[in-house]
């Protein structure tokens, strides 16, 4: 029986705990008294993958069953989610082949002969070859690419689709081949609450068109959190053009969960709690930092790039969208969600070496600063982790290294943009605009492996919330000037991070360290701690 | 780069437990479950090579030790005479000289067949402690947590071991026996063995927990062993339980006084009880860690 999550208060037996920290990983020590939030144990996966597939498909929520919305003579389109998701990528078979082949042996049986198979990456950068055959295995693969399995382009403009506006004004525009079907299935991986459900189709197989009106800045200040759908103004949004997207096609959506196995068994410390290290354990941590360290920065980052998550599926919904999406949140929940008391004025994070934007990449200061202050700050229900005005203590090296194949547009928000403003309003208003239709980064988006021109904005406006929020965001280990780029403090060690915020925190703060990877989602009620 | 080594291996040391026993941080323990327990395997301290080895030690090493570090004095070993079968040593315990002091003092035919019952979690959970103590005493492990008996004690008396057991599960902390478990009595009378009393008195004194070594000036402890107790027939094992009590508080008596007086009183229910006065615990400490009187020298019949 999997254990719950839990909060653990340091004390004198606290061994020292691990931290993330970009490519590499160590112990550190907490004072007293600091509150760690432990994610749930893994809970067990489905008995038969299989056998729940179609148990979904056959019993679908709220909609008939998959066998009969197929005929002979239709449009089926499968749209499915990049390889931003599962982080790290699953162990294969990835969970999206095995649904896709089933749903393909339905459609055969139908006698369906038009069917596309559409990598709904939005504005994310296109996945190659290799990369879409991982996803969607070898047998999808062989039947259907190129021509059928295919990477979304948000700058085809022909191939675009513009279905009318919402109440609030905001276009609706994907892609024409998903809108025209008889029947879209859209073939989910729910990593974290934020996925599925309308984001999967009105954002995934969206245009900049369409994507502008919630990937801003003042909409992800006010997604508090993007973790928490009903209170998240970039979901509301998603939902408002998912209600204008069901209008004009029958969208059947199957959305998967997963377990806490983020790493391999070899690393089992990563997902052990400190104090239940066996020597092996202990002697595997010894032997993997010392070896990570010593290797060269090529090597490291392959042997990380590499690592495969033998994650378990807990669960398959499939059906109408939003009923198939709350049976999914009501699995992440019990995987994730951690009752937490009151804020704190600290909060700590380790960040590990991969976020959705950069596998099989590097993860440059902007991707590093989203994962931190966009994603691991937003892990909560209820009210952030840290308190208004208090401060953020990040781990990572952010090192000033791009990728100019995945990363053009990036290397110059970094330099033109930022070091003008590291104001989310700011920049959105002056430069915004300029990367979007920049001719080259479209060229780029389109024909090599490049994320969109725009695609270092949103990474910045992920931030907006935290960096709204927050007093103080100090980086330790970070390299200096690319921190100092952002606007942010590098500290050489955590005793000097919580130095440095006694400026802003006091010199007894609160301290709360959330430890992730794997996943935790924070439930915090009451008043500061 | 070995500095930042030296760093690592210092941080991971501070999670390290030579006794591999998980010591939870306190917040963490409702939320902690303890492996399962393993039960070490002891059975090469019972080979033939073990128990010669262990002879040697005790009869070649403690014994001459225990005698120079403390004034022993022995009686009621004529009771094992009419045995001959596996019998439960039963005795009170105070003391980690408990062990040493039984061990030292039975004949080499009871010795070389007797294996002590120890606390699994004490002294089976490192692996150094364990093999330590199963060979030179021959240890086995109890589990004391309120978990179902093992099957080892009961194996052991079928192959014709004696056990020596503590039923007190751990040591006094005041010097005065604490309640009795029945557990002795259970494996008494499932296996049908007869149950010996051994009364240990000045133990506490000579080396209180917290001690590793008796104190100077050869404290006196004396060991007693008392008539075997058997199960009646019609008697339930929880009665063997209080009988097995009983005889070890008369048995205290008996070493304090004499065995006339022991007997009078226990006819007449008026044993001191052996769990000591209801006082202060202080005052409990206090008269136990004076320990027995000191044996008087015999009168000299010249001058």
């Amino acid at each position: 029986m999997p254990r719950p999550g839990f909060v653990l208060e340091v004390d004198e037996r606290t061994p020292p705990l691990l931290v993330h920290s970009g490519e590499s990983f160590r112990l550190q020590d907490f004072p007293l008294g600091s509150r760690v939030i432990y994610p749930p144990e893994s809970l067990p996966g489905v008995p038969d993958v299989d056998e729940a597939i179609e148990q979904a498909l056959l019993h679908p929520l709220d909609s008939e069953p998959l066998p009969s919305l197929l005929r002979a003579g239709m449009r089926l389109t499968i749209a499915f989610d990049d390889l931003s998701l599962p982080l790290p990528p699953m162990r294969k078979p990835d969970i999206r082949q095995r649904v896709i082949e089933h749903v393909l042996e339905h459609a055969a049986r139908a006698g369906v002969d038009d069917v596309q198979i559409i990598a709904a990456n939005a504005l994310h950068r296109r996945m190659t070859p290799d990369e879409l055959k991982a996803i969607v295995g070898e047998r999808v693969f062989r039947s259907f690419f190129p021509d059928n399995l295919v990477n979304f382009d948000a700058e085809d403009r022909a191939n675009l689709a513009h279905l009318g506006m919402t109440e609030e004004n905001e276009d609706v525009e994907i892609s024409k081949r998903a809108a025209e079907s008889d029947l879209l299935v859209y073939v989910n991986v729910n990593l974290v609450a934020m996925d599925g459900g309308w984001k999967s189709t009105a954002i995934g197989l969206a245009s900049y068109n369409s994507l502008r009106h919630h990937h801003n800045s003042h909409t992800m200040v006010h997604s508090r959190s993007f973790m928490d759908r009903h209170k998240s103004q970039l979901h509301s949004s998603a939902w408002r053009m998912g209600r204008v997207l069901s209008g004009h096609v029958k969208v059947f959506q199957i959305e998967t969960t997963l377990n806490n196995d983020a790493f391999p068994s070899q690393y089992g410390f990563l997902t052990k709690r400190e104090w239940e290290w066996s020597m092996r354990d202990q002697a595997t941590f010894l032997g993997a930092k010392r070896g990570i360290d010593l290797m060269p920065a090529k090597a490291r980052r392959k042997l990380f790039q590499s690592m495969e998550a033998p994650y378990l599926v807990t669960g398959i919904s499939a059906g109408a969208v939003e009923p198939v999406h709350d049976a999914t949140l009501e699995r992440v929940h019990r995987q994730q969600l951690v009752d937490v008391d009151g804020q704190s004025d600290v909060l700590v994070l380790g960040l590990p070496y991969l976020c959705p934007y950069n596998v099989n990449s590097v993860m440059n200061p902007i991707l590093a600063a989203c994962l931190g202050l966009g994603y691991f700050f937003n892990m909560y229900v209820g009210q952030p982790l840290v308190r208004k005005g208090g401060a953020i203590i990040l781990n990572h090296p952010v090192p000033w290294e791009f990728s100019t194949l995945h990363h053009p547009s990036y290397v110059d928000f970094f330099d033109e943009v930022l070091s003008v403003s590291t104001d989310p309003k700011v920049i959105e208003q002056k430069f915004e605009e300029q990367y979007a239709t920049d001719p080259w980064y479209i060229h780029l988006y389109r024909t090599s492996y490049a994320y969109h021109g725009v695609h270092p904005f949103y990474m910045w406006y992920w931030c907006a919330h935290a960096l709204d929020h927050v007093g103080d965001v100090i980086w330790v280990g970070g390299d200096r000037r690319a921190v100092a780029r952002m606007g942010m403090r590098s500290a050489s060690s955590f005793a000097d991070a919580l130095e440095m915020a006694s400026d802003t925190v006091g010199r007894s703060p609160s301290i709360t360290y959330l430890h992730s990877p794997p996943h935790v989602l924070a439930r915090v009620n009451g008043s500061h701690s | 780069m070995s500095s930042s080594l030296v760093r690592d291996v210092k941080q991971v040391a501070r999670g390290w437990r030579w006794t591999h026993r998980q010591l939870p941080p306190r917040s963490a323990e409702p939320h902690h479950v303890f492996p399962e327990a393993r039960e070490f395997p002891t059975d090469w301290a019972r080979s033939r090579v073990a128990v010669a080895a262990r002879e040697a030690i005790l009869r070649g090493g403690l014994t001459p030790l225990v005698r120079h570090e403390t004034t022993l004095r022995v009686e009621g070993l004529d009771v094992l005479d009419d045995l001959d079968g596996p019998v439960i040593f039963v005795a009170n315990h105070s003391s980690h000289l408990d062990t040493a002091l039984l061990l030292t003092t039975l004949p080499p035919e009871w010795l070389r067949r007797v294996a002590v019952g120890a606390a699994a979690d004490y002294f089976f959970d490192a692996w150094w402690r364990a093999v330590g103590s199963a060979l030179v005493f021959a240890t086995f492990p109890i589990e004391r947590g309120g978990v179902g008996l093992s099957e080892t004690p009961t194996k052991l008396l079928a192959q014709g071991w004696s056990l020596v057991m503590f039923p007190e599960g751990t040591r006094s902390p005041d010097g005065w026996t604490r309640r009795f478990r029945l557990g002795a009595a259970y494996l008494a009378a499932q296996a049908g063995v007869p149950v010996v009393p051994v009364a240990l008195r000045g133990s506490f004194a000579a080396m209180p927990r917290g001690r590793g070594w008796p104190k100077p000036g050869r404290p006196p402890v004396h060991v007693r062993y008392g008539r075997p107790l058997r199960l009646q027939p019609g008697e339930e094992p929880r009665a063997l339980g209080g009988r097995i009590a009983s005889a070890l508080g008369t048995l205290l008596d008996e070493d304090r006084t004499d065995w006339y007086a022991a007997q009078l009183r226990a006819a007449g229910g008026g044993t001191p009880a052996s769990s000591g006065p209801d006082v202060a615990r202080w005052r409990r400490v206090w008269e136990s860690s004076a320990g027995p009187a000191p044996v008087r020298r015999r009168p000299r019949a010249w001058r």
